[in-house]
C-alpha cells in the first residue's frame, strides 16, 4: 500500500517536473483533433466501463482533463 | 516587451520575408507595407482553424475593425496554422473584414512571446505594445474594447 | 443477477460524467454554426452464450454550451436485462433443485449443467447531470450528480474534479472525488451470510434493506509530451463500505473427500433445494488502489491509443489490464478502429469453488466467477462515418471472453473431472450517432 503511494508520488513529481517538455501553443493543431482527445467518446468509455465492472473485479482508473488545444 | 521600433522592423521584416513563401504555398496572403500605417493603433491577433474560441473572436474583431477604422485601427489576424486548406476552411466560415496574414513556421508568433491561443497584442501609435491578452471570452469583451479606445486616444508626443 | 451487474449502471454512469469531464474543450464542435446543443446517443447490445446474460441499452448524452465554455450536461440511460447468471453453485452428475431469491419458487438445473439463475428480468434507468466551468484562466472544474433506479437498487451519487494547467498548458494537474450512496433491498431480502439456502416459502434468514457507500479519489496528471503525443498518468484510491455481498449468490456444500455437493431432503409437501447451499458473504469494506497510464500518439492521420491499468485491493485481487485502439482514417470523412484489451486478475483471498464440510466455516467465502482467477480478451473493430450534415455515425462490434483457473488447493475429488470455472463468452454490438 505504501508502495502504491510512493510510486503514486514519484509520478506526480516527475511529470511536474518536466517543465520544459512540450509544444508551444500555436503548435497544437494535432492535439485538438477530436481524435487526440484522451477520452474520444463518452458514451463508448462509459459502457465499456459498466460491462467491465459488471464481468471483472477492477473498474475504472481513467482520469481527464488536459491534452487538446490549450485555448484560453 | 521588446522597443517600439523593433516590433516594427519584426513586423515589417517578417512580412516581406514571408509574402513570397506564403504566395508560393498558394495561399492567400498581401504584400503588408507598414510603413504606411505609421501613427495607427495596430491589434496583432493569432488565430488558428483549431481554436475553439477564435470563432468567437472573429465576429468581435470585424464590428471592432469596422467602427474604428476611421479612428486609425488596424486588425491583422495572423494565421499559425500549418495547413493552408484548414485556414482558408475556417476563414469560409468564419469571414473576415480584416487583413489576414499567415504565420505558419510560428516565427512572429515566438517574436511575440504568445502564451495561449488566441492571443490580441494592442500596438500604439508609436508602435509599443500597448495591452494583450490571452485568450477570447465573450464576458470581457468591453475590456479588450476598452484598451482599443485608450490606444486609439493616446496622443503622440513628436 | 448479481448485484454487480445493477451497480455497474450507477457506475458507468458516474464513469461517463466523469470521461465526458475528460474531454474539457469540446470534441463535438464543428466548423459551421455552434449550435448549442450536442447530442451522443447510443444503442448497445451485449450478449453472453448458453442461455446468460443479455442486455439491451438505449443511451442518451446531452450537452449545452453557455457563453465562455461553460457547460451543462445531462445523461440518461435505460437498460433491459434478461438471461441468467451463474449462481456459484459447481455442476453435479445429478439434477440439482433451488429455491428462488424470492423465496416463492423452486427451479432445477439438469445433470452436468451450470447452474444458473434466470430471476433476473430487470429494467433499469439512470440518470445523471454535471456543470463545467472555466476558473480563473488555466483552470476548470466539474460537478455532477447520478442516479439509478432498478426493482431492487437504488443508487445517489454525487462527484467533482478540478484541473489547472502550467507550462504554457502542456501539464494538466487533475484532483477528483466521487461519493455515493446506494441502498439494496433484494428480492426477499438479504440472506444472512453463510446460512443455508431454505426451502421454498421460509424466509427465516432473511434480513432487511443494506446499505453501501463508496468513495472514490483520482488524481492524475496530463501530459503534452510532443506535437503528436500526449500522456496521462492517474492514481486512482476507492473505499466501499457497507453490504458488499452478492445477495443472490451461493456456494455448494461439499463432502470434504468426493467433491460431491452434500444432499438434502426439503420439508415433506414442499419445494425446496435438493442439495446443500450457502449464501455467499464478503467482508464489508474494501479498498483499491490503482494506477492508469495512457498515451495517444499521432502518427501521420492514424492513431494508436494505448493504456495500461494496475489494480490492487485488500481483498487481495490484483489486475492487469492493457488496452489498445488504432484509428485509421480513410477519406477525409471514414475510419475504422480496431480494438485489441487483455485482461487479467488473481483471485479474491475469500474465493472458494466449494465450501468443504470437513473444515470450518470461514469468515467469507464466495465462488461468484467474477472474483477468481481469469483472463480475459476483448477484440472488436469500429468503423465510423460522418454523415452529409456533418453529424457523426459508428458501429462496433467486439467479442469478449473470459477463461479462468480454479487453484489446484480447492479442487476436491470428483470436482477435477468437472469443468468448474464458469467460462464467459459474449458479443458487443453498439451503433453511436452524434449530433
Amino acid at each position: 500500500m505504501n508502495r502504491m503511494i510512493g510510486l503514486a508520488v514519484v509520478v506526480v513529481l516527475l511529470s511536474a517536473g518536466c517543465s520544459s517538455m512540450g509544444v508551444e501553443p500555436w503548435e497544437r493543431d494535432v492535439l485538438a483533433k477530436d481524435e487526440m482527445q484522451l477520452t474520444t467518446d463518452a458514451l463508448e468509455a462509459a459502457t465499456d466501463d459498466h460491462i467491465y465492472f459488471s464481468k471483472e473485479a477492477s473498474s475504472g482508473g481513467r482520469g481527464f482533463g488536459g491534452g487538446g488545444c490549450g485555448c484560453n | 516587451m521588446t522597443n517600439s521600433l523593433f516590433i516594427k522592423i519584426i513586423v515589417i521584416a517578417w512580412a516581406l520575408a514571408v509574402s513570397p513563401i506564403a504566395a508560393s504555398d498558394s495561399a492567400p496572403s498581401t504584400n503588408l507595407d507598414l510603413s504606411e500605417h505609421q501613427g495607427k493603433v495596430i491589434v496583432v491577433d493569432f488565430w488558428a482553424s483549431w481554436c475553439v474560441p477564435c470563432r468567437r473572436s472573429f465576429p468581435w474583431l470585424n464590428a471592432m475593425s469596422e467602427k474604428y477604422a476611421d479612428e486609425g485601427l488596424l486588425v491583422i489576424g495572423v494565421n499559425v496554422d500549418q495547413d493552408a486548406g484548414s485556414a482558408a476552411e475556417f476563414l469560409q466560415n468564419y469571414p473576415a473584414k480584416f487583413l489576414i496574414e499567415y504565420d505558419r513556421g510560428g516565427n512572429l508568433a515566438r517574436e511575440f512571446g504568445v502564451q495561449a491561443m488566441p492571443s490580441s497584442f494592442v500596438i500604439g501609435r508609436d508602435g509599443q505594445i500597448r495591452a494583450h491578452h490571452l485568450g477570447f471570452k465573450v464576458k470581457r469583451q468591453d475590456e479588450y474594447e476598452a484598451a482599443i479606445l485608450e490606444a486609439l486616444q493616446q496622443e503622440i508626443v513628436k | 443477477m448479481s448485484r454487480k451487474e445493477k451497480q455497474s449502471i450507477s457506475a458507468a454512469l458516474a464513469a461517463a460524467t466523469c470521461s465526458l469531464l475528460g474531454a474539457g474543450i469540446p470534441a463535438v464542435v464543428d466548423a459551421q454554426e455552434e449550435s448549442a446543443w450536442d447530442f451522443n446517443t447510443s444503442l448497445l447490445y451485449y450478449g453472453e452464450d448458453e442461455d446468460r446474460v443479455q442486455d439491451f441499452s438505449v443511451s442518451a448524452i446531452a450537452r449545452r454550451m453557455f457563453v465562455d465554455d461553460r457547460f451543462l450536461t445531462l445523461g440518461l440511460t435505460v437498460d433491459g436485462l434478461t438471461g441468467a447468471t451463474p449462481s456459484g453453485a459447481i455442476r453435479q452428475d445429478v439434477a440439482q433443485t433451488f429455491t428462488r431469491p424470492s423465496g416463492n419458487a423452486a427451479y432445477t438445473v439438469p445433470v452436468g449443467d451450470l447452474p444458473l439463475d434466470d430471476t433476473f428480468k430487470d429494467t433499469r434507468v439512470a440518470v445523471t447531470g454535471g456543470w463545467q466551468q472555466p476558473v480563473g484562466d488555466t483552470s476548470l472544474i466539474n460537478v455532477g450528480a447520478s442516479a439509478s433506479r432498478e426493482y431492487d437498487y437504488t443508487h445517489l451519487g454525487v462527484n467533482a474534479r478540478f484541473a489547472t494547467d502550467f507550462n504554457r498548458r502542456n501539464t494538466t494537474l487533475s484532483a477528483g472525488i466521487a461519493l455515493s450512496i446506494d441502498s439494496l433491498d433484494p428480492v426477499g431480502g438479504a440472506p444472512m451470510p453463510l446460512t443455508a439456502m431454505l426451502d421454498v416459502g421460509d424466509t427465516g434468514n432473511r434480513m432487511g434493506d443494506q446499505d453501501k457507500d463508496v468513495l472514490d479519489l483520482v488524481l492524475g496528471v496530463t501530459q503534452v509530451v510532443s506535437r503528436d503525443l500526449v500522456v496521462q498518468a492517474n492514481y486512482s484510491y476507492s473505499k466501499s463500505d457497507g453490504y458488499l455481498t452478492d445477495p443472490y449468490k451461493i456456494l455448494s456444500v461439499v463432502d470434504g473427500t468426493t467433491g460431491d455437493t452434500l444432499t438434502r431432503s426439503p420439508t415433506p409437501g414442499v419445494e425446496g433445494p435438493s442439495h446443500q447451499f450457502l449464501f455467499e458473504s464478503r467482508p464489508g469494506e474494501r479498498t483499491k488502489h490503482s494506477i492508469y497510464g495512457q498515451a495517444k500518439y499521432y502518427m501521420n492521420g492514424k492513431v494508436l491509443d494505448a493504456s495500461y491499468r494496475y489494480m490492487t485491493d485488500d481483498w487481495e485481487i490484483d489486475s492487469h489490464t492493457v488496452d489498445l485502439r488504432y484509428r485509421i482514417p480513410f477519406g477525409t470523412d471514414r475510419y475504422i478502429e480496431p480494438h485489441l484489451r487483455f485482461y487479467t486478475q488473481t483471485e479474491a483471498e475469500f474465493y472458494q469453488l466449494s465450501v468443504p464440510d470437513s473444515q470450518p466455516l470461514p469468515s467469507f467465502a464466495s465462488s461468484d466467477y467474477r472474483l477468481g482467477d481469469f483472463d480475459a480478451i476483448t477484440a472488436g473493430v469500429k468503423y465510423g462515418w460522418k454523415t452529409r450534415n456533418d453529424n457523426e455515425m459508428s458501429i462496433r462490434a467486439e467479442w469478449y471472453g473470459q477463461s479462468g483457473t480454479v487453484p489446484a488447493n480447492q479442487i476436491i475429488g470428483n470436482q477435477a473431472n468437472r469443468d468448474n470455472y464458469p467460462d464467459l463468452n459474449a458479443i458487443i454490438v453498439q451503433f453511436g450517432y452524434r449530433f
